[in-house]
């Protein structure tokens, strides 16, 4: 019953649309507190919105490509962004100009994160390398770079004391920090998006077979398999919902699909873009949702 | 006398009388000779005094009654020359000198505070007038339209200056666009007219004749008037602006609507609507338009960057952006051509007419007529009917028919059917008739063999051509992450491939398989090897492996991979199993070869075999394969150091804090041969335990034996604190190697260094207990370390005795070792040299392998070309898979001060302390042990080949003095090997 009724509250719809980007829009992320999102895509144009006005807040154009990734600070001080110019842009966001650009990369930057204290940016690239950069130093070379991958890493999260990343390979790589740990789990299929759940006990892997798959992270036990969506040769996001309760997903041919985390049934799917979903966010605390796609809108659902 | 007194009255006095010097001021006479005193003075005693002589006071704050240096205008320095210095961060500025340079501020005051400077009122060609009109310029810029489109830069454009001139002209009523003379005649006439009009109302006389006159005067002024100002505009000043900017491609003075200024206002309509559009969208549609196409809408890239792979869109493009501005607006070209064609249209190009009719017409041919029975397809004369036959059932399998001349005949019969078509049955049918040999192909014995030897080849024959066709299929696919990684040879994803290749149908890949392995070698019934040839009879699942890996050599072709179950055996054993193989399966070769085996031999080969794997990986193998789908996920686990700056970045204490860095050693093929890979045993963790069971009930006597060794366990350990530099030198050092080998087994070891090993290891072990306690006292998560070194370089050691000594030891054995030292001897140039690449690694001592089978099969095989170009690839190819693979992990364990994965602290302490019988198991499981015994058993191989050679009168009185020394506890069993290798050790 009250799942039922949980999804009844899921946000199915459209509140408004942010449009301005001219071409795919490949991520939009809401900010640490949701009062704000970046969007980012194929115009190599980052912007900075406020969701909940539509107002354009704010554009950063430094970019000489596509941008496929941007996280920001904790803070909201800062911002990092990546994409086909392989090189990690670490932004001020009042003054919209670079702060400094990361290199080391020798390929496309897939994803970037901030960790917990703003200190670190973690990006993965197409260079099967996994890099960290220090914010606090003039260095622009990586502190780390991780390369025990074998393919193309699609996708970096990160904990308090874990990188998280998946890869074309198949696998999710958990780089424990704090016990000098590399954790492999082989899906056997390539991962496209690694995301946590709220509890941070979970990994939701978005793969390449148009499944998404529930991990637990300490054990590297398959909880559960999300499938009814298409998803097969995109880069496409998934993500929990604020409370964990559901599941959710884009598809390629532009719905949106809400899975119920336990039995795994889908609870609802509707038609959001008219082409490929690239990205999916979740509010942090409201059941509000940014989902962003290849046609060149954002769109906020409530 | 009276005038002498009247003198005086007389006397007239003219001009003005002059001054004595006596005269002037006392003041001033003295000013003159003091100053002859002054000077004579010290400098800081003299006054300064004015011509007047009076002492010049300069104010209390401008030095008082001394004024500059000591009264001079100089300074300490005296007078510097000015310097001049210019920097790149400091320029020197130009410096202007005026007047007021020169001057002092008293100077200034002097004058009154009156500055000189330039008016700018009578700046005729001044700079502010200039600046001035040039910002008006600017102003007006912005509003008018201008000759150029576009923004002018102002270099270009100066705007013309009003000068002081032109006011004065405009002060009296000129006005911009007027010519001066105009004005004046104008003028002139007005006061004329003015002057006339007062004459004629003074005269009052009203003539016709003067009316007219004044008529026509008037009209001649009147004239002149319009004429003046029809001149206005030809002789007025430079026009400010260009009323209709040239924006067209017409000549410069054609003017289209000249005959239609109907049309001009249309025209002007439609510019200024395009303008207005043009200020907000032009870049924008610009853009578009020129990377419309394949690649991503909306987006160029950089002049300087090349198109790439990355532009190109992979979001099927096509697609209808919802809001795109372009709409707004149609295409420039699109524009123009349409006004290009209404021109036309119009007809305002009035010296052309679109013809009515043109002359000239394209010549056309009509198709060709296609008559009425073509069929559009090649008729062969005889169907192919292969490709029919394919889907056809295929016909039972029948066994041979008994007389083998029949079954040739039959068989190539078949065969040549199937490849040239059923035409060559029907000569063959003809032939029977005649000839009874062909009565298989209508009736009689081997009919039916026939039938399906035929479905056999003919399916065969069809698989050959597919390939191909499969090919084309995929290359015109999308590149998917599959492909791609098959393109790069990637390994692939085991689940994902899995559908794919189980879907296809198992006989076609059975029957593919034989087709490769077919046109190279010939075909061998593995099915029906004889009994002598299954060495590995008393394992089933080896033997199967076996039987696989005889089919991988001789056969070739295509392989399924997971035939072997891969997953529960580790690299290492993979490889020792390879060598067993390599071995048994020359012997069988040469078996088949003399037509009469050596039973010694093989029995033999059998005891070592049987030795060699009472490992606990044995036992293991034993499981039957997982299966692969709940394989999924999988988890592994490697160590992995983060840079301590991450650390710290995370705020995180740096496990690795205080350990060494590993030192990279160069990263060589034989690492990843001899250091195998943790994630075997990893995975099967559970195998191992329970495998570790079983090794224990089967075995009895092993943990006897460790029970009797673990008196001497501090000795073991110390010895082997030494291996690591033995091990490597064994493995790197040139030539060394075999000096280096025969101590590190056979030599007494000096007692006094075995006790200085001891104290080291003794040292270190407490060392990390207390660093370990003292973590964990703070409070700090302490990871699980490693291993020691000793331990695991000790292990190596222990297997490879085994073989030695077995190998010597037993009367089987050394039969075995003949053979391989015929081989060997065969080739001595070979092995010599190997011997000399002391550092050759496991790969390469495989291709020694395949040397020698190469010379053998020079010898006689016929067969030999094949065998080497498919053995080597295929060995090439395992080789580097397992290189793959395990680059990473070998990687990791080579950093052997850092801890072990699955060893927990309490392990490690077990390890050290507790019994031996736990320290045994733990061993035998390591992955070392067993990769080591590798590169051992490889290198006492390399050895004993060179003691043959040599002789070396040393290593074998030792190896004699051993053998007297152990006899009576050797010939037992085989787990007898175990006690004497850990009772040499004791020696030791």
């Amino acid at each position: 019953m009250s799942s039922s009724a949980a999804a009844q509250r899921l946000p199915r719809s459209e509140a408004r649309v942010l449009s301005g980007h001219e071409g795919a829009v490949l991520a939009v992320r809401f900010n640490r507190d949701g009062n704000y999102c970046l969007s980012c895509g194929k115009d190599r144009i980052l912007r900075l919105w406020n969701p909940h006005t539509g107002a354009l807040v704010k554009e950063y154009k430094s970019h000489g490509r596509e941008v496929r990734d941007v996280h920001s600070s904790s803070d909201n001080g800062k911002l990092v962004s990546c994409g086909g110019d392989r090189q990690v842009f670490y932004w001020d966001v009042a003054s919209a100009r670079p702060i400094r650009k990361f290199r080391g990369h020798n390929s496309e930057i897939n994803s970037v994160k901030f960790n917990e204290f703003n200190t670190v940016v973690v990006s993965a690239g197409y260079d099967r390398t996994v890099r960290a950069f220090d914010c606090r130093s003039q260095n622009s070379d990586p502190i780390q770079t991780i390369d025990t991958f074998q393919d193309s890493v699609m996708s970096v999260n990160l904990t308090n004391t874990e990188i998280i990343a998946g890869s074309v390979d198949g696998t999710i790589r958990t780089f424990d920090i704090r016990m000098g740990r590399e954790t492999v789990d082989n899906l056997g299929h390539p991962v496209n998006c690694v995301s946590l759940s709220n509890d941070r006990n979970c990994l939701l892997a978005n793969c390449l077979d148009s499944t998404v798959r529930l991990l637990d992270k300490s054990s590297g036990e398959l909880l559960q398999e999300y499938k009814g969506h298409i998803c097969k040769s995109f880069k496409m996001d998934c993500c929990l919902t604020n409370d964990d309760a559901f599941v959710v997903g884009g598809s390629e041919d532009g719905f949106i699909f809400f899975w119920e985390l336990v039995d795994a049934p889908v609870v609802a799917s509707f038609r959001a873009h008219s082409s490929v979903v690239t990205s999916v966010s979740y509010h942090p605390t409201r059941a509000c949702m940014l989902t962003s796609s290849v046609d060149g809108t954002v769109r906020v659902w409530t | 006398m009276g005038f002498d007194d009247n003198d005086d009255d007389d006397l007239v006095v003219y001009g003005t009388p002059i001054e004595r010097e006596e005269d002037t001021s006392a003041r001033k006479r003295r000013a003159v000779a003091e100053a002859g005193q002054l000077r004579a003075l010290p400098a800081w005693k003299q006054e300064v005094r004015d011509e007047e002589g009076r002492r010049r006071f300069h104010g209390a704050f401008t030095g008082g009654f001394s004024a500059g240096y000591y009264n001079t205008v100089g300074t300490k320095e005296g007078w510097t020359p000015q310097t001049f210095t210019s920097s790149r961060k400091n320029r020197a500025e130009v410096k202007k000198q005026s007047v007021y340079s020169f001057l002092d501020e008293e100077d200034i005051k002097d004058m009154g505070g009156n500055a000189l400077e330039t008016s700018q009122q009578y700046d005729t060609f001044g700079l502010t007038a200039t600046e001035y009109a040039r910002k008006q310029a600017s102003k007006e810029q912005k509003e008018r339209p201008s000759a150029i489109p576009g923004p002018i830069p102002d270099e270009l454009v100066v705007p013309a200056t009003t000068s002081i001139g032109v006011k004065l002209l405009m002060k009296m009523g000129w006005r911009q666009g007027r010519s001066i003379r105009d004005a004046h005649t104008d003028s002139l006439y007005e006061s004329r007219r003015e002057a006339r009009k007062a004459f004629l109302a003074l005269s009052g006389i009203n003539t016709d004749g003067e009316k007219l006159q004044i008529d026509s005067h008037k009209s001649d002024k009147d004239e002149k008037a319009t004429e003046s100002l029809e001149g206005l505009h030809s002789t007025g000043n430079t026009p400010v602006y260009v009323l209709h900017p040239k924006q067209d491609l017409h000549g410069l003075g054609f003017d289209p609507f000249k005959h239609a200024p109907e049309f001009k206002d249309r025209k002007r309509l439609q510019k200024s609507a395009r303008d207005c559009n043009r200020s907000g969208v032009s870049m924008r549609g610009s853009l578009l338009i020129s990377n419309s196409g394949q690649y991503a809408p909306g987006f160029g890239i950089g002049a300087l960057e090349d198109l790439g792979v990355e532009d190109e869109d992979i979001y099927a493009s096509g697609f209808a952006y919802e809001q795109m501005e372009v709409d707004i607006e149609p295409p420039k070209t699109a524009n123009d051509s349409n006004y290009k064609l209404e021109d036309r249209k119009r007809g305002v190009f009035l010296a052309f007419k679109i013809a009515s009719s043109s002359e000239y017409k394209l010549e056309r041919f009509d198709p060709p007529d296609i008559p009425a029975n073509f069929d559009g397809r090649h008729k062969f004369l005889t169907p192919l009917q292969a490709v029919n036959n394919f889907s056809d059932l295929a016909p039972p399998e029948v066994p041979p028919p008994e007389d083998t001349s029949l079954r040739l005949l039959i068989e190539g019969c078949a065969a040549m059917v199937a490849r040239c078509g059923k035409h060559i049955e029907d000569f063959y049918k003809e032939k029977s008739k005649t000839n009874t040999q062909f009565n298989f192909l209508n009736e009689g014995d081997g009919c039916s063999y026939y039938s399906r030897k035929l479905w056999e080849y003919q399916q065969k024959y069809i698989d050959q051509r597919r390939p191909d066709t499969v090919k084309s299929k995929t290359s015109s696919d999308k590149l998917t992450a599959e492909n791609r990684g098959k393109i790069l040879g990637e390994k692939p994803l085991d689940r994902s491939t899995k559908p794919s290749s189980s879907s296809l149908p198992a006989k076609e890949t059975i029957q593919l398989q034989s087709n490769l392995g077919d046109t190279f070698v010939k075909p061998i019934s593995l099915d029906g090897l004889p009994e002598y040839e299954k060495p590995f009879r008393n394992d089933p699942a080896k033997q199967a492996r076996f039987e696989q890996f005889l089919k991988d050599k001789y056969q070739g072709g295509l392989r399924a991979a997971n035939l072997i179950p891969t997953s529960t055996m580790s690299d290492a054993d993979r490889a020792r199993e390879r060598l067993d193989f390599e071995a048994a399966a020359e012997t069988i070769e040469k078996g088949k070869e003399k037509k009469a085996l050596d039973p010694l031999s093989l029995l033999g080969l059998t005891g070592i075999n049987e030795q060699r794997f009472v490992s606990s990986t044995e036992s293991e193998k034993l499981i039957p394969a997982q299966d692969e789908k709940s394989i999924y996920p999988r988890r592994e686990e490697f160590e992995w150091r983060p840079s301590p700056i991450l650390c710290k970045r995370f705020d995180i204490v740096d496990p690795f804090m205080g350990k060494p860095m590993y030192v990279q050693r160069p990263r060589s093929k034989m690492d990843s041969l001899i250091f195998m890979s943790e994630s075997s045993t990893r995975t099967n963790d559970k195998e191992e335990s329970s495998s570790i069971a079983s090794q224990h009930t089967s075995e009895p006597g092993t943990t006897e034996i460790e029970a009797k060794g673990s008196a001497t366990d501090p000795d073991i350990g110390s010895s082997s604190m030494q291996k690591p530099v033995d091990l490597y030198k064994a493995i790197f050092s040139d030539d060394s190697d075999d000096d280096m080998d025969e101590p590190l087994t056979n030599q007494p070891v000096d007692p006094v260094k075995t006790s200085e090993d001891a104290n080291m290891v003794l040292n270190r072990l407490v060392a990390e207990d207390f660093l370990e306690s003292l973590g964990k006292e703070l409070g700090l998560d302490v990871p699980p370390e490693k291993p020691t070194p000793p331990n695991v370089l000790f292990r190596p050691e222990m297997p490879s005795t085994a073989n030695a000594s077995s190998i010597s030891r037993n009367g089987k054995a050394t039969t075995s070792q003949e053979i391989k030292e015929n081989k060997s001897s065969l080739h001595k140039a070979v092995v010599a040299n190997a011997s000399a690449d002391a550092p050759s690694d496991n790969a390469e001592r495989l291709d020694l392998k395949y040397e020698k089978q190469e010379h053998r099969a020079e010898k006689g095989s016929l067969h030999y070309s094949h065998r080497q170009t498919q053995s080597v690839g295929l060995d090439s190819d395992s080789t580097s898979d397992q290189h793959r693979s395990r680059k990473r992990r070998s990687r990791h364990q080579i950093r052997s001060g850092s801890p072990d994965s699955d060893s927990s602290v309490e392990r490690r302490r077990s390890k050290k302390r507790k019994s031996h019988s736990s320290h045994r198991t733990r061993r035998s499981k390591s992955p070392y042990a067993d990769s080591s015994s590798d590169s051992q058993h490889t290198k006492r191989k390399r050895r004993e080949k060179k003691r043959h050679q040599t002789r070396i009168p040393d290593t074998d009185s030792s190896d004699h003095e051993y053998e007297e020394r152990h006899k009576s506890s050797s010939r037992r069993s085989s787990d007898k090997d175990r006690s004497r290798r850990r009772s040499r050790h004791h020696k030791r």
